[in-house]
């Protein structure tokens, strides 16, 4: 059992890693060739990480558009912020020392429940919402349903069946050092464990690459200076302007 | 032997389409104008019920010779699918926009209930998420793991024929507004994909006719609307004789002036059409009064760019690049630009870029200017002066403009695109009143007629995607009386002249910023 | 697209409109125009006409407002407004005056 997951797991951490990385690299390295940002936009390079940031820790447009949408979004991804700072304590020795994080723990045990629920509620619309639900594929409903697992799992392996964390951290660092430990073996973990090596396998191929891809949209992280600034990007640059200025009219249009 | 004859007469009554015309040919025959009605107005925008299939609408095809003369195949490719999955892979390594837009797109359904096209026709397809979905199933089959694997579970899906219907169909469905990327939380650009999918289309031989006419005439002729020199030369004069008959002035408009200190870019329509024609007098006016050495050029007599529209850098630079070669001719030491959205956009956003820098121009101003820019820094410097009461018959609101609103600026500040054209129809009439908050500045709604959708083979979808601001403009003229929607775009004014007696709204309602200007400014002699 | 009349085949584009100025004639615009519902009489051929000889000079349909000018100067006010000229092409005299005289649909942002 132990070499199973410790093959999965590196094999989920290579993918995961991997595939995040080269998609980031296509991004980063895809040219831009026009000045398209969303106006009224930044007229500064210091505005636009202002702007970046209502998106990522307000969700501004989405609330704009849609306030129980993004109440839905919201609660699913401070839950998931939550749980994700919760789950440092597996991977680095002494993390509770780290000031300030303590603003994070004293919540921590909400983690799970909220974001569930705001899984749900995002479930939900797909349903309710005749909108939603013609836009919906089997992908969207399997990945709303992964993270509940993933969530409904770690509460109950925490809460209700009390998997023994002591013996988690251990196999967890193990991972992280090299220095693969027992797995423990206890059936909601094995569920929970496979679930979370499953999302990370699946990530860099699916809609999930938007936490990484916002921060390359060029309608969001363009400076609006055109006039100011020239851009010019490599093949935009060689593409010849072929003018022929016909001076007189032709015979037929 | 009955069945062989029944199949021959079934044949000879049956039209045998070709695939190309699969392909442009919408379920139903076009409605004639006289048919077409639209709904009733009440004031408020409602987000419809999701109908499958009900907006068949397809402009026609463009003809092998246009497409010829652009540089594309004059008619669908035989092996049309993997030159389009050829040219998709090209794109997405081109535009960061597109292999961004085509990844992260969550369906989060923010978007759905944002387009003018989806709010007028119900039909799902026009919500923003499921026509760049159109795109997305055939990215996902042929450049993603996912679609490779699972198909249509991850919602991937072969290009075949009745795909590129849907093609053709829905993506000339979409204005290229930007309003459904404003809401979107990642700025997806359904702009963007549109832009890209029309490129593919021309590229395997499936062009849109007015769009790809228009351009072939601005290559040839020399503007959108075919107007030689010699035609606009006369038309300038005979406007001139319109200027002199009214205000009793010698008012120019003057063409091919070297050494003119302003060259002025302006929409061909503001030459030709109603009431596009009564901001040129506007443009003509200030530039008269307040003693600038001024000029059109026979070159660049289009600030119009349908480059854009059809997605294809190259013919965008094309065009674009006549206003370049109008500046080597006449030496302006100014470049300003007339009434015109997407021009702007383009003129704003992309010229520096495509046809920049512009280093024989005066860098004391913006180079290019909009016109609006340029006439309220004439006004606030007390160059030209302003009587309100010439407009006090009017009540009046603003349309913006989606390009303008979205993907342009005016002025130093951040919104300038907002503030400067309403300070300027502020400062030429004394009532004026918003729309409703959710249909102007950055979440203004489409004309219905942008995007190269400006034709009539497509009037019933443009007086569907004319419904919410038609709603909204209703509710001011209900509750404040408004008789006048100032617009500063060519396509808007032709749209809403089209389009409003559809609704009842009489066409003198739509008009020019500078027409209001026109009427406000006072003419004579300085203090 | 096309037509037929008196054994010709006429090529059209998409809207009816003929896609060769030289094959316009008299008897021709009457057929468009008994297409389009109108009726042709002496003051639609004033229309028609100057039309075509706008477009001879300038290789283009003149604008409304040259077209009214012009009209008020060979005609008389009465006939160079725009309500006369929408009596006698209720579809509008820039589209379907331009179609019986056999020019190109005018297209643009107009």
């Amino acid at each position: 059992m132990t070499v199973l997951f410790v093959i999965l797991a590196y094999l989920a951490a290579t993918v995961f890693i991997v595939g995040l990385v080269a998609k980031v690299w296509k991004y980063a390295t895809t040219p831009a060739p026009l000045k398209i940002p969303q106006t009224p936009a930044p007229v500064t390079e210091t505005g636009v990480p202002g702007r970046m940031l209502s998106e990522v820790a307000v969700f501004k447009s989405l609330f704009k558009s849609n306030r129980v949408l993004w109440l839905a979004a919201y609660l699913f991804h401070i839950g998931l912020l939550l749980a994700v700072i919760k789950h440092f304590r597996f991977f680095f020795a002494g993390i509770a020392a780290v000031p300030g994080l303590s603003v994070f723990t004293t919540y921590e045990m909400y983690a799970g429940p909220i974001m569930a629920i705001g899984l749900l509620f995002l479930l939900m619309l797909r349903f309710v919402v005749d909108r939603h639900a013609y836009i919906s594929v089997m992908s969207d409903y399997f990945l709303l349903l992964l993270l509940v697992g993933i969530a409904v799992t770690g509460v109950i392996a925490k809460h209700f069946l009390r998997v023994d964390l002591v013996q988690v951290k251990t196999f967890v660092m193990g991972i992280v050092s090299f220095s693969p430990q027992a797995f423990p073996a206890e059936p909601i973990f094995i569920i929970h464990f496979s679930l979370v090596l499953l999302l990370l396998v699946y990530f860099p191929f699916s809609k999930l690459m938007h936490a990484a891809g916002l921060f390359f949209s060029p309608t969001r992280n363009q400076v609006d200076n055109p006039r100011e600034k020239r851009l010019v990007t490599p093949w935009a640059a060689e593409t010849p302007a072929q003018v022929e200025v016909v001076e007189e009219a032709p015979e037929t249009i | 032997m009955a069945n062989t004859e029944a199949t021959a007469t079934e044949t000879e009554e049956e039209k045998v389409l070709t695939d190309l015309e699969k392909v442009g040919e919408p379920r139903a025959p076009r409605k004639k104008p006289n048919e077409i009605n639209a709904e009733e107005l009440t004031g408020q925008i409602e987000t419809p019920k999701v109908q499958r299939d009900v907006a068949d609408h397809k402009p026609y095809l463009c003809k092998p010779k246009s497409m010829e003369k652009l540089g594309f195949p004059s008619e669908l490719r035989s092996d049309w699918h993997d030159a389009a999955i050829a040219k998709m892979g090209d794109l997405l390594k081109k535009y960061k926009a597109l292999q961004v837009y085509m990844d992260i797109c969550v369906k989060c359904g923010s978007c759905t209930d944002k387009c003018h096209y989806f709010i007028g026709t119900q039909d799902g397809n026009n919500m923003p998420v499921a026509r760049a979905e159109l795109f997305r199933k055939v990215y996902r089959k042929y450049f993603t793991t996912e679609g490779k694997i699972l198909g249509k579970l991850a919602g991937a899906e072969r290009f075949d024929l009745d795909l590129l219907g849907e093609w053709y169909s829905y993506f000339h469905q979409c204005s290229q507004c930007r309003r459904c990327s404003v809401f979107c939380p990642y700025g997806i650009d359904t702009a963007e994909i549109s832009m890209a999918a029309r490129e593919i289309m021309d590229h395997i031989g499936v062009g849109q006719k007015y769009t790809n006419d228009i351009i072939v005439k601005v290559h040839e002729v020399g503007n959108n609307l075919g107007m030689n020199p010699k035609a606009l030369a006369a038309t300038l004069e005979s406007t001139e004789e319109d200027l002199e008959e009214e205000t009793g002035q010698k008012i120019r408009l003057p063409l091919d002036v070297e050494g003119a200190d302003v060259l002025m870019v302006t929409p061909s329509a503001d030459f030709f059409a109603s009431p596009h024609v009564e901001s040129l007098l506007g443009y003509a006016k200030v530039m008269h009064q307040a003693g600038i050495n001024w000029t059109f050029s026979s070159t660049a007599s289009e600030a119009g760019n349908f480059g854009i529209f059809i997605g294809n850098y190259g013919q965008m630079q094309k065009v674009a690049s006549r206003v370049q070669k109008a500046i080597e001719e006449l030496r302006p030491k100014r470049l300003v630009v007339g009434e015109c959205g997407h021009a702007w956009r383009i003129a704003y956003s992309f010229w520096n870029t495509i046809i920049g820098p512009f280093g024989s121009l005066d860098p004391n101003y913006p180079r290019p200017q909009h016109i609006c820019e340029f006439t309220l820094d004439l006004y606030n410097r007390g160059a030209i002066k302003f009587d309100k009461s010439a407009n006090d018959d009017r009540v009046v609101t603003m349309h913006d403009s989606c390009n303008v609103a979205r993907g342009a600026r005016m002025g130093d500040q951040r919104g300038g695109q907002f503030t400067i054209p309403r300070e300027l129809i502020k400062a030429s009439c004394n009532r004026y009143v918003d729309m409703d908050q959710d249909t102007i500045m950055e979440k203004t709604f489409c004309c219905g007629g942008g995007g190269g959708l400006l034709t009539d083979d497509l009037l019933e979808l443009r007086v569907q995607g004319a419904l919410p601001r038609m709603q909204a403009l209703h509710k001011v003229r209900e509750t404040h009386g408004v008789n006048f929607m100032a617009c500063i775009c060519a396509i808007d004014k032709a749209q809403f002249t089209k389009v409003m007696p559809k609704y009842g709204i009489p066409l003198s309602v739509c008009g020019g910023v500078h027409q209001l200007v026109a009427s406000a400014i006072e003419l004579g002699a300085k203090e | 697209m096309s037509f037929e009349f008196a054994g010709k085949t006429y090529e059209t584009d998409d809207d009816g409109y003929l896609v060769n100025l030289d094959d316009w004639s008299q008897d021709v615009a009457s057929y468009i125009a008994e297409m389009e519902g109108v009726d042709m009489t002496e003051a639609h051929w004033e229309v028609v006409n100057f039309l075509r000889d706008y477009y001879q000079e300038y290789n283009i349909a003149p604008a409304i407002k040259i077209l009214i000018k012009e009209m008020k100067k060979m005609f008389g006010p009465e006939k160079g407004n725009s309500a006369y000229l929408y009596d006698l092409y209720p579809a509008g005299p820039a589209l379907q005056a331009c179609k019986i005289a056999g020019l190109p649909k005018p297209t643009g942002c107009v």
